[in-house]
């Protein structure tokens, strides 16, 4: 039952914004209203993952299952939405969007939305990978929603690369399927997760590790590690604020969910540091790239990108080192989440006010936009790892994980690069909060409900940052032993 | 002396390998919509035949389904679009024709390399196909990266879509049906989805000729 | 003894046969084409006229001019005694196998493209120099293509690989044996002038490549350069045929067995002859630069073929 009061709502908001021609801003209140359930739904799974016990199944042949990983990314993806949802063009502000467009963007945000949530809580890998296509191909709808050749130059890259990268993540499918079907014979729940994880000890190393491999540069693609992560900087510096902000928060966690999920079966079956080596190695180099594409930014939404590639890279570390780190990406997934989406809104802002997405442009925030700016400065650092933000809680649990298992060096590199970060980003907002703002910006902002949504956003970050509430805890622990089991 | 199942797989998969390579070799877009044709029909046959020796009745549905999708609707498409957007053939891709070919050899060769640890484990009487569709996937890749002009770029994905599901019959004797399905939906939709932007691209640049989109850098 | 005697047999009949050959091809294009054309023994006729004509040379010409059509000739006619045509094993096959084959035909075609240089004319050159770019890239195509075919027999002995293939017969529609008769395929139509890599009726400076070569030869030279290129189409067409699809060939030496091989061998030509005129007529003659694209496909479809044979082995 609370599957389907997760799934509907964004189907049914979906398809009235199809249904009702013209848009109204009703419909995008609606809509808003129906993420709110799936929001409830999801803090149902996860409070029932929490009480313990066998996850939940739904379904015929248990079709749709939810343990304690898939709850903790529904909630994730489940807020960001709602409060994109909340935060979209055309609920009673006016924007410079015509009405088709409003609908276009209002019909593939809960399409994608959907897709997002099915890829979570499939049981079946199959469905989980046409669910992760679909997130392609609706988000490819709305990336270009102003026809402009920028627009249409990064989404042929976005959906091109992605393409590519997912049918390469389904040949590795079909790679670790083949080896299933050899062993068991095919049966009809053969590909869910929990019966591809009991056997996983008994399949051929070889196969699994060439298997993975394409797995991690086909889900890898999807979340934007290097080197496959060239569509990001183009598709989240053309995408409008609202869907930056999904695709950099929940898409980026459902991929590392699959890749997460995947590489639980490579260890049962290859067993060894296989797969921890490729993330680590993977990680670093999205981390080394992103640090020094940092410092050559000239866009503050592709500065958001490779902040985002950075902060991949640190949760592939965490992926790579052992049931520490594991805990550590994960308290830093979340913390990112929150913290992405936010400056996405933020960053839309701006924008609007300015007019202009170049960083040269934008001088003297502080003076025009006081509300955002504080804002805005305040999420820059907590991207940065700067207490007393959730994200420097996760790093340095990250680092404590690191040294644990005696990887000095890396660590070390880690540091360099966050330093490497730390000052571009630092640079940046200097240029960007001070100084004379330019000629035709109005000044002062009225207080509104809007930053005020993103204010709360950012005193959740704060929480996190201080303390770890007791659930998410509880949660993560479960997921961290589920893991090593 | 290898089975008649082996020898007819191996066969047909070779085949479908060789309209890949076709890929790489002739220039303008209707010999790769052609190919791409062609390799569809061989590869439903691939499908029927392994529906036939492995008594699998819910293969000849993906047979029919795939034939259909890639060898009439998919085309035709490509086709239409060509039509409405221009036939220049395809300007000297990045990496001229001789070198691919070259590296489309030494392509097939490093799949060998790489599957023989699963050739070498596996009973599957097709065994000799996957190294041959695990070619096929490279030689797409390959394609799709050194292509110039958006349509060849999707032809060339469509190709490597195409290994990928010669691999998947090769090796699995097909996924679920419900997977199947839901691969041929997003395949088609992931196809129209490029086919409108194939349309904006040319809205909005005058052509459709990758090089084109080189406004976004740092 | 009647081994060898067999051979030298062998040999006259593909000097006899070679004409009707050509004449047969070129018979079957024209029907093609809608006209009567000439009767497939025309070319005996030309050949007869040419050994009755006076020679002409170049006053510009040196000794190898003269020497060139004796040493393509008889390096042609060399190449025939190792092929196997009727029989297999042959008497002569140790001294000659694949490799002996592939280098005396390409013996052949270097001293040709010299004596082209040798007058000093334009036509001369370019045509050599068109020839050696064909030569170079078709070359290493052949000999990977029969190597293949010789991995799974285990020895480059041309002999051994067709008893090889006789033995084993589900081999024949193995991709390794398909992949490798395509790529010999068009390797023939390059090797022997045929479309769409040259079009050996033309004499046009656009499109000559072996005919420019031999526009100054005349009289018996001429005859002698000419029978050699229509005895290089036989040699070509018998190895496609005998190579890969052995049967009717004798394997022991009794008439009933010759007679058979003998039919089969004519067969097989006939119909290869017909492919290469359909071929012949539905393509059209490939830009120059076109044609190392052709002969890398050929060659990716060898590299492949023994790939294919060695690695699944």
């Amino acid at each position: 039952m609370t599957f389907l009061l997760l799934l509907l709502p964004p189907l049914l908001a979906a398809g009235l914004a199809f249904i009702v021609r013209s848009y109204r801003p009703l419909i995008g209140w609606i809509n808003a209203l129906f993420a709110l359930v799936s929001l409830s739904a999801a803090l149902g799974l996860a409070g029932q993952a929490l009480a313990g016990g066998e996850a939940l199944t739904f379904g015929p042949g248990q079709f749709l299952r939810s343990d304690s990983l898939s709850a903790l990314l529904l909630v994730c993806v489940t807020a960001i939405a709602a409060l994109t949802l909340f935060l979209s063009p055309g609920l009673g502000r006016t924007i410079g969007y015509t009405d088709t467009q409003l609908r276009r963007y209002h019909l593939f945000i809960n399409l994608l939305l959907f897709a997002m949530l099915l890829a979570v809580v499939a049981n079946n890998v199959g469905v989980m990978w046409v669910a992760i296509e679909a997130t392609t191909i609706f988000s490819a709808f709305i990336i270009p929603l102003t026809l402009t050749k920028s627009s249409v130059e990064a989404s042929w890259k976005y959906i091109l690369l992605s393409s590519v990268g997912i049918a390469l993540a389904f040949a590795g499918t079909v790679l670790a399927y083949l080896d299933f079907v050899a062993l068991g014979g095919e049966a009809q729940n053969a590909l869910n997760w929990p019966v591809l994880r009991a056997t996983a000890p008994m399949l051929h190393p070889e196969i699994m590790r060439l298997a993975f491999i394409f797995l991690l540069v086909g889900y890898g693609t999807k979340a934007g590690i290097a080197p496959m992560h060239t569509w990001k900087p183009d598709a989240y510096g053309e995408a409008p604020a609202p869907l930056g902000a999904l695709m950099s928060s929940a898409l980026l966690a459902v991929a590392m969910y699959a890749l997460l999920r995947w590489k639980v079966v490579t260890d049962a079956a290859v067993g060894g540091h296989y797969a921890d080596n490729l993330l680590l190695a993977l990680g670093l180099l999205s981390l080394g790239i992103a640090s020094f594409s940092l410092v050559l930014a000239r866009n503050y939404k592709r500065l958001l990108a490779y902040s985002s590639i950075e902060h991949t890279g640190l949760i592939c570390l965490g992926l790579g080192l052992g049931p520490l780190g594991l805990f550590a990406a994960l308290l830093h997934l979340v913390n990112h989440t929150i913290a992405k989406a936010l400056m996405f809104f933020l960053a839309g802002n701006i924008e609007r006010r300015y007019l202009s997405t170049l960083m040269e442009n934008v001088r003297g925030l502080l003076k025009t936009m006081p509300g955002t700016g504080v804002l805005f400065a305040a999420g820059l650092l907590a991207l940065v790892g700067l207490p007393p933000f959730g994200l420097f809680v996760s790093e340095f649990a990250l680092f404590r994980a690191g040294f644990a298992l005696g990887y000095f060096w890396l660590m070390g590199a880690v540091l360099v690069l966050l330093a490497v970060a730390f000052v571009a980003f630092i640079r940046h907002l200097n240029h960007m909060l001070y100084g004379v703002p330019p000629a035709g910006v109005t000044i002062g902002e009225a207080g509104n409900w809007r930053n005020g949504l993103l204010g709360l956003g950012l005193a959740v970050l704060v929480v996190l940052g201080l303390t770890l509430p007791a659930p998410l805890m509880g949660l993560l622990n479960q997921i961290v032993v589920s893991v090593a089991r | 002396m290898p089975t008649l199942f082996a020898q007819l797989s191996t066969l047909l998969s070779s085949l479908v390998l060789l309209f890949g390579i076709t890929l790489l070799w002739r220039r303008s877009l209707h010999a790769y919509v052609d190919a791409f044709q062609w390799q569809s029909v061989t590869l439903s046959i691939v499908f029927a035949t392994v529906a036939y020796f492995t008594s699998n009745p819910e293969l000849y549905v993906v047979a029919a389904i795939f034939f259909v999708l890639k060898a009439v609707i998919i085309p035709l498409y490509l086709n239409r679009l060509e039509k409405q957007v221009g036939e220049r053939p395809e300007s000297q891709p990045y990496v001229n024709i001789a070198t691919s070919l070259a590296s489309a050899g030494l392509l097939v060769v490093l799949a060998y390399l790489i599957t023989y640890p699963v050739v070498r484990v596996s009973l599957l009487p097709t065994r000799g196909g996957l190294p041959l569709a695990m070619g096929l996937i490279f030689i797409g890749l390959f394609a799709v990266i050194t292509r110039k002009q958006a349509l060849t770029q999707i032809v060339s994905f469509l190709v490597l879509e195409n290994g990928i599901a010669l691999l998947a019959v090769l090796g699995t004797f097909g996924v679920p049906l419900i997977v199947e399905l839901g691969v041929f939906l997003d395949v088609l939709m992931g196809f129209l989805v490029m086919q409108v932007f194939v349309y904006h691209i040319h809205g909005t640049f005058e052509s459709i000729d990758v090089e084109q989109l080189n406004r976004l850098k740092h | 003894m009647i081994g060898y005697l067999l051979e030298i047999a062998q040999a006259a009949l593909a000097l006899a046969l070679a004409p009707l050959l050509v004449g047969f091809v070129r018979w079957v294009k024209a029907r093609l084409q809608n006209r009567r054309g000439a009767p497939p023994w025309q070319p005996y006729f030309e050949l007869g006229k040419l050994f009755g004509k006076e020679v002409v040379i170049s006053n510009n010409a040196s000794w190898l001019f003269r020497f060139a059509p004796y040493l393509v000739f008889g390096s042609t006619v060399l190449v025939a005694f190792l092929v196997p045509l009727i029989v297999a094993p042959l008497p002569f096959d140790p001294a000659g196998d694949l490799l002996a084959v592939i280098y005396l035909l390409l013996l052949g075609t270097f001293c040709l493209a010299l004596a082209g240089l040798d007058p000093g004319t334009a036509f001369g050159g370019m045509g050599a120099s068109r020839e050696m770019t064909v030569a170079a890239i078709a070359e290493p195509t052949i000999a990977l293509a029969i190597f293949g075919l010789a991995l799974g027999a285990g020895s480059t002995n041309l002999g051994r690989i067709v008893t090889q293939t006789l033995s084993q017969p589900g081999v024949v529609i193995s991709p390794g044996h398909l992949l490798a008769f395509a790529a010999l395929f068009i390797v023939t139509l390059a090797e022997t002038g045929r479309l769409p890599v040259d079009n050996p009726a033309t004499h046009l400076e656009l499109t000559m490549i072996h005919e420019a070569m031999i526009l100054e030869y005349s009289g018996r030279y001429l005859a002698l350069i000419e029978w050699a290129a229509w005895l290089k189409l036989l040699i070509f067409l018998s190895l496609l045929a005998n190579l890969f699809l052995p049967w009717g060939i004798a394997t022991a030496l009794t008439p009933a067995a010759l007679g058979l091989a003998l039919l089969a061998l004519v067969v097989k030509l006939a119909f290869l002859g017909t492919f290469i005129a359909v071929v012949e007529t539905r393509v059209a003659k490939l830009r120059l630069f076109r044609v190392p694209e052709l002969l890398g496909v050929s060659f990716v479809l060898a590299l492949l073929a023994i790939v294919s044979s060695f690695l699944m082995r």
